[in-house]
């Protein structure tokens, strides 16, 4: 089954100002798994590609929180899911755009992100 | 001693006034700045009022002169235009009282008065003026020149300061009330983003002139690269991150056409700068910057928001009012540092300024040219609220500091930097000061 993640960034991944729950090991061990991931987040998007740069961590696409739709006409996955913590930013978002929504707290529970 | 408003009679917003009478007489010698912050994390040595302090003795420090021999103090006192002191929640009293306060708690945490600095700086003994700027530095920049050149004080600090709080901008004051009073019902209570009537003017610009939104874009990224060569910003000390075009013409709307990088990132920060009189700048430690003249736009729009009629002839009523006190042509002009915080109303300024003859309609194409700080037309060197925050001071800063020469990675080199002006915010309602590296 194939499940496409994608993160905001601050108040939501470690990097982010504020820093958020979810780890970037995190997120390496969702890429191991075979999980389809990426970001969208207001940081532009040659920062949101800096980012994973500059972990090490291969990603699958960065987008504006608007685009969130485009990334799932451009992905074949069976399950979608974006992580973020604003009400307004995220999860309205998510929901227009069809994915299901996990806040950080909530995320850094899920099966997906243990070893 | 407690500071007021400045009276009308101290800023130059009339044509016809003639050059400056003070003209060249007037200089800036230090720059302070403190660190930039997000937002406040609630402790002492980081409140707006902490950073008020350093920013004051850094100016004092950069110009060399014994504090003590300060005799003026002109601020601003609001430091914020969107980030309140929640009524339910409770005051930061270890921040408070680890200050000589006044009789408002808030002062030195949400806000700013000469008396809470005055109690906090007792290096300041001979402070006789003290007066307010209200809203920007780019009126208590006014203030203070004019106060200088009419003998009101003679060592003046100007200090504007920013304060940011946790939670959303905008959020809180009077938009978080059941009730909204004066014009501000008419103005506010559809819940429009700050930014909606610049949106709508450049909506009409672009209508008028046949231009899109798409061409801001080497603007956009002009003005981020000259904030990450500004060391006292946000960007270069929180967040290098570059802005291609890409980044801008993607980002999702927050009043089309107005987007998210059109509006301009609040945060925490103050910077003070030292005035005195040109003779007394000779010995200071700094090169003079001389202050030409000063003039202010205080027209009142005909409904609730300018129309891009009304903004295209106020801001060449304004430039001028600028030349005139000035005794320059535009030709003069080294380089521009005009306001950005929106973006979208940078053109009307340079447009009326005529900016290396730009004429209205023509900026957006200006753009697509060499506007770096490399080039014979160099735009916003400062890189403005995009490049470092929102503070409404990088301009001048910036102004002062290239004509000192230390202007740093972000020094001018496609001109020689002699005449600047700078100033805002609003197209309509902005105060201005024009800068010279000599004093004729």
């Amino acid at each position: 089954m194939a499940i496409l993640i994608s993160f905001d960034i601050d108040g939501t991944l470690e990097v982010g100002d504020p820093p958020g729950a979810v780890t970037m090991d995190m997120v390496r061990i969702a890429r191991a798994k075979g999980f389809l991931t990426g970001s969208c987040s207001d940081r532009p998007m040659s920062t949101q590609r800096a980012i994973w740069s500059a972990h090490g961590i291969e990603f699958d696409f960065v987008c504006y929180k608007h685009m969130l739709a485009e990334i799932k006409i451009n992905f074949n996955a069976d399950a979608y899911w974006h992580i973020g913590d604003r009400d307004d930013l995220d999860r309205k978002y998510a929901m227009r755009a069809g994915f299901d929504f996990l806040w950080p707290d909530e995320a850094v529970e899920m099966e997906w992100f243990r070893v | 001693m407690a500071a007021k408003n400045a009276p009308t009679s101290m800023y130059r917003n009339e044509e016809g006034l003639g050059v400056w009478e003070h003209r060249g007489k007037v200089a800036a010698v230090g720059v302070g700045h403190s660190p930039t912050a997000r937002r406040w994390d609630e402790r002492p040595e980081t409140s707006v009022g902490a950073w008020s302090i350093l920013a004051l003795r850094r100016a004092i420090e950069d110009a060399g002169v014994p504090p003590e021999e300060v005799d003026g103090l002109v601020i601003v006192p609001v430091t914020t235009t969107g980030a309140f002191w929640p009524d339910d929640k409770p005051l930061p009293m270890d921040a408070i009282n680890a200050f000589n306060q006044t009789d408002d708690p808030l002062d030195g945490i949400a806000k700013l008065s000469d008396e809470w600095l005055l109690k906090n700086m007792p290096e300041l003994t001979g402070v006789k003026y003290t007066a307010y700027g209200p809203v920007c530095m780019s009126n208590a920049l006014n203030v203070a020149a004019q106060a200088v050149g009419e003998g009101l004080t003679n060592t003046c600090l100007v200090l504007k300061a920013w304060h940011n709080l946790e939670g959303r901008y905008y959020q809180g004051g009077k938009n978080a009330a059941n009730a909204i009073d004066g014009t501000s019902a008419m103005k506010n209570l559809w819940g429009a983003p700050a930014c909606y009537g610049t949106a709508l003017q450049f909506a009409e610009y672009c209508r008028k002139y046949g231009k899109t939104h798409e061409m801001m874009s080497p603007f956009m990224s002009n003005s981020r690269r000259n904030g990450l060569m500004f060391p006292e910003g946000y960007w270069s000390q929180h967040r290098p991150e570059v802005l291609n075009s890409e980044d801008y013409e993607l980002a999702r709307w927050i009043a089309k056409p107005a987007n998210l990088f059109d509006n301009d990132i609040p945060i925490m920060v103050a910077a003070a700068y030292l005035f005195t009189t040109a003779e007394r700048a000779k010995d200071m430690r700094q090169k003079p910057v001389y202050i030409l003249s000063h003039a202010s736009s205080e027209t009142k729009p005909r409904s609730m928001t300018p129309t891009l009629d009304e903004v295209e002839a106020d801001t060449v009523r304004t430039s001028r009012m600028i030349y005139e006190g000035a005794g320059i042509k535009a030709s003069d002009l080294s380089f521009e540092n005009m306001y950005d915080g929106f973006t979208l109303f940078h053109q009307f300024h340079i447009e009326g300024l005529g900016y290396r003859g730009i004429k209205p309609g023509e900026a957006l194409d200006f753009y697509q040219g060499d506007i770096s700080i490399e080039g014979p037309n160099p735009v916003s060197p400062s890189g403005g609220n995009i490049g470092s925050g929102r503070s409404r001071f990088w301009m001048h800063t910036d102004c002062i500091q290239q004509l000192q020469g230390r202007a740093g990675a972000r020094q001018v080199t496609g001109v020689k930097p002699e005449i600047a002006v700078s100033g805002g915010p609003m197209p309509l309602g902005g105060n201005y000061t024009v800068w010279s590296a000599t004093p004729d």
